[in-house]
């Protein structure tokens, strides 16, 4: 049995989605059942044609932005890492064993709104998954011991992260860009807490009990399973989650009335760098104006871009140009990010950015290149979706902000909806140099 | 519609010219559900072939082919017809290939492969994209991997440190002097002598219709006449001991990386038991590995810890080993992702210490067991997609194997035991002749404590249970054998 289960998954062969949908047709390509249990907890379900595997994503609607409390930033992520210390049934040895045994591709990860554990693994071990899994989401227990030398793994993660410049800038960039708003730290948090975690012991069972429940908590299975099997699994393992959730009230930030800049150093040897955010709404599928940036991300810095074939290919003054539209649950940044070759330019490129943002404001963007983006983003998409955990993987930032799989469909018509004037009014909206926000850094080292 | 299409556009490529095709080297991987196609040619261009003073030179030819323009498009006219693709491609360069890859959606196939086949066989090598590739890759060299990643750094200097003189020691990217050095020139006499019609293996995955590996192996002759590249005698220097390179660049943190070379190569049967070895000590980016628990889960210095019999670059960003960057030669190797400096040497004892017991016990059966039962279905998840499927093959093809290599892996998993695992952790492991790189923020007080086998205790903010405090005293004071003549210290312009 096991041997031709392996032969199986040996010769399996994905069942992709080959067709794009016309404009107006919903481009999700795969059948799904989505429903809640009476506490709450969402599951979605989707059957794929990968013989012998399964994707399993648990997603938690919290991340670093729901740490509200002076002091406590990085707690989110730190759960990431203590989620796997274990529970009385399956104590953090137990739970590792029994991954081991199966073979799960297992990890986790943290950002500002979500955390997501996902794993990978052979259809027959599905119902020993779902035991550990809901056990630890619904029983963790972690001594303080253990609490403490897991904080020392996370400042490791930190020490890691602070050689590369861009983590520096970036932390800098929400540092001064959010006064009121979590956004303010980024998701391992600011280093004085992270330093402080070991003595938070009491306040991450608080954290725990506050957002790990049942009804901020997503479930995503795709791959060869049996739905009728899985729902009642689903029922029997998470049926008996109790416990209530409260959102957190997170500040609102107030509007920003000035353009912002600041200078930092960076203890190494660097090109200079320049990290540009402006303030921006919060995901939506029908704000046209925010679906507008997606488009603008492409046409105004993408390497099709006029910026970028300036910038990078004819006169080389710049070596990389990158950007971050979101999405994000709150209102947050637009980001632009810009490494320069020589210091000498930065006010250039700094210029030659806004003149860019100043241009889509007043020109309309041209409806062939736009039609040529919308059928590239669906072709994107589409390409993207060639394994179980490929498909689990794209959902939860879209279930995060909604808490629905919907919001995929729903993203991808408004986004092709947006025509030429759509672009233009969102530009002018956002980019105003009053909600402007500029970090630069430079290298200690020449 | 769509297929009758293709079936149309691929008669009128194939109606061009009908070469016979050498089936040896071609690899195929069909997949009649995959609405894509993967395309990739492996050509024996890899850094490895760098003329001495020119390092780097592989390297920005690869990229110049990918990222620079062809003589029928500028950079930015390709950019503009790819673009409603949603497609690219890519050269990626490792030590023996440079492999030429791109996949894209069967509806856009055409005027994809237009693209695709004029980069490899017309590309323009024109001074713009030059400058800008070559100060790009100098920049990589001087600031990103020197300053922004000291694991990267630690992984480099290690093999520096182990293959100095040889053309496996320096960065796939090159050196400094070497990148400086370099020509247009140098770039178009590198592509004349290997992008040629005998030194590449044609790799095809995905949807494609058969018609269409005539059509690629017939543009593929176009390329210019010339042999199979011989690749260069590797002859690593002796290890005389265990050998210590610190680099001090005043880091906050110290990464390490420790290693020696293993003569042997996946294929072989001993290389499924070392890896059944290995995945217990060292399993990459999984709690499993031993080293973890010891390091991080147990003692929390760090982020993790792990080790390889294979080369597995960008080891921070993968999960899952990468395809195609094949070598004739491996390493053993052990990675320490950065602990703090204070708690460095104790670190390098625990995981010298931990090899040092692996090749003196060897596994118990329940190790074994558990381990072995691991690995036959973590490595399902190596190759999930058509595109991972075509890289495995590709590198069968490197290899020389008949049978697939995943293949004889799970079968090596039904027969392979506790015995075969044991003996091959004595015949390739040891810990007596060995190279450590160090990247560090205090390399004078550091080499003072390793070399005079200075005590390093180590305390913690939390309580620790009596087994692993009594097994602390053993780590600090384990003896690592570190003579000041196999030591020294570098500063980062001695690097590459």
């Amino acid at each position: 049995m096991k041997k031709s289960l392996l032969i199986l998954l040996v010769l399996m062969s994905v069942n992709l989605f080959a067709e794009i949908p016309e404009k107006g047709k919903k481009i999700f390509p795969f059948p799904y059942q989505k429903y809640s249990l009476e506490n709450g907890f969402k599951v979605i379900l989707i059957p794929f044609d990968s013989p012998g595997l399964v994707s399993y994503y648990t997603v938690v609607r919290t991340g670093s932005r729901d740490e509200w409390e002076p002091g406590k930033s990085g707690f989110a992520h730190f759960f990431e890492h203590i989620m796997f210390r274990g529970t009385e049934k399956h104590p953090g040895n137990v739970y590792d064993s029994i991954v081991t045994s199966i073979g799960a591709d297992a990890n986790a990860y943290t950002s500002d709104d979500l955390t997501v554990y996902h794993l990978n693994f052979a259809s027959e071990d599905l119902e020993k998954v779902m035991d550990i899994e809901s056990d630890r989401f619904q029983n963790l227990k972690f001594t303080k011991e253990q609490f403490q030398t897991e904080s020392g793994a996370v400042y490791g993660e930190y020490r890691k992260g602070r050689t590369n410049p861009w983590e520096v800038g970036i932390e800098a960039l929400r540092d001064m860009a959010f006064e009121k708003h979590t956004y303010k730290h980024t998701t391992i948090g600011f280093e004085r807490d992270i330093k402080d975690m070991p003595n938070q012991y009491d306040y991450s069972i608080n954290f725990y009990n506050r957002y790990y429940r049942p009804s901020n908590c997503v479930l995503v299975v795709v791959g060869d399973f049996i739905p009728e099997e899985v729902k009642n699994r689903v029922k029997k393992y998470y049926g008996d989650w109790k416990g209530s959730y409260t959102p957190p009230k997170i500040d609102i930030e107030p509007a920003q009335t000035a353009p912002r800049m600041k200078e930092i150093s960076y203890p190494g040897k660097t090109l200079p760098m320049i990290i540009m955010g402006y303030k921006c709404d919060a995901f939506s599928t029908s704000n046209k104006d925010y679906l507008s940036t997606f488009h603008l991300n492409d046409l105004a810095f993408g390497e099709t871009s006029e910026l970028y074939k300036k910038l990078v290919l004819n006169e080389q003054k710049v070596q990389s140009l990158f950007t971050n539209p979101g999405p994000s649950r709150d209102a947050y940044l637009f980001e632009i990010y810009v490494e320069v070759k020589d210091a000498k330019d930065i006010q250039y490129v700094i210029e030659e950015v806004r003149k860019t943002l100043e241009n889509f404001a007043i020109e309309p963007v041209s409806v062939e290149k736009l039609n040529k983006l919308k059928m590239r983003n669906k072709y994107g998409f589409l390409m993207g979706l060639d394994s179980p955990n490929a498909v689990a993987g794209i959902l939860p930032q879209f279930i995060t902000m909604t808490g629905d799989i919907d919001a995929v469909d729903e993203f991808y018509l408004g986004l092709d909806a947006i025509t030429p004037d759509d672009i233009l009014h969102s530009t002018k909206k956002y980019f105003q140099s009053r909600s402007e926000n500029i970090i630069i850094l430079k290298g200690e080292r020449e | 519609m769509k297929t009758i299409f293709l079936t149309i556009l691929i008669g009128a490529f194939t109606m061009i010219t009908a070469q016979s095709l050498d089936e040896s080297r071609i690899v195929k991987v069909f997949s009649q559900f995959d609405p894509s196609i993967s395309i990739r040619i492996v050509f024996n261009a890899g850094a490895q072939y760098d003329p001495v003073g020119k390092e780097g030179l592989s390297y920005l030819t690869a990229q110049m082919i990918s990222d620079g323009a062809s003589k029928v498009n500028t950079r930015s006219e390709i950019l503009e017809k790819l673009f409603p693709l949603a497609a690219s491609f890519s050269m990626n360069t490792s030590r023996e290939v440079s492999v030429f890859c791109g996949r894209v959606h069967k509806d856009n196939f055409k005027p994809y492969y237009e693209l695709f086949i004029q980069q490899i066989l017309s590309p323009a090598f024109n001074e713009d994209d030059f400058k800008r590739i070559k100060q790009n890759t100098l920049n990589y060299l001087t600031t990103t991997l020197k300053y922004s990643s000291d694991e990267e750094l630690g992984k480099a200097a290690l093999y520096n440190f182990i293959y100095a003189g040889t053309p496996y020691s320096n960065p796939i990217q090159g050196t400094e002097a070497g990148i400086k050095s370099i020509s247009i020139e140098d770039v178009k006499a590198f592509y004349a002598k290997y992008y040629n019609r005998s030194n590449f293996v044609l790799g095809i995955g995905g949807g494609y219709e058969k018609e269409l590996i005539s059509v690629l192996w017939n543009d593929l002759e176009k390329l210019s006449d010339g042999n199979l590249a011989a690749a260069p005698k590797i002859s690593a220097k002796e290890i005389t001991g265990r050998e210590l390179v610190i680099v001090d660049k005043g880091a906050a943190a110290t990464a390490i990386s420790i290693g020696f070379p293993i003569n042997i190569v996946r294929g072989q049967k001993d290389w499924y038991a070392l890896a059944i070895a290995n995945s217990w000590l060292g399993e990459h980016r999984n709690s499993s590995s031993h080293l973890y628990q010891v390091i991080r889960e147990i003692r929390g210095l760090n982020y993790g810890d792990y080790s390889y019999i294979e080369h597995y670059p960008n080891g921070g960003s993968l999960n899952k080993p990468p395809v195609n960057v094949p070598r004739r030669q491996h390493i053993f190797e052990i990675w320490i992702r950065p602990v703090p400096n204070e708690t460095a040497h104790f670190a390098l004892r625990a995981a010298l210490r931990e090899l040092k017991l692996l090749i003196d016990n060897g596994l118990t059966q329940e190790q074994f067991a558990a381990t072995r039962d691991f690995l036959k279905k973590y490595i399902l998840h190596y190759a999930p997609t058509t595109n991972m499927r075509l890289g495995y093959a590709l590198d069968d093809k490197f290899y020389g194997l008949n049978e697939s290599h995943l293949a004889r892996y799970r079968k090596a998993l039904e027969t392979l035991t506790l015995s075969d695992v044991n003996s091959a952790i004595k015949g390739y492991l040891q810990y007596d002749k060995l190279k450590i790189a160090v990247i560090t923020g205090n390399g004078e007080s550091l080499l003072k404590q390793i070399c005079e086998e200075q005590e390093s205790p180590i305390s913690y903010s939390s309580a620790k249970n009596q087994e692993v405090l009594n097994e602390d005293k053993f780590i600090s004071i384990f003896p690592l054998g570190i003579k000041i003549d196999n030591a020294k210290i570098l500063t980062l312009d001695k690097l590459f």
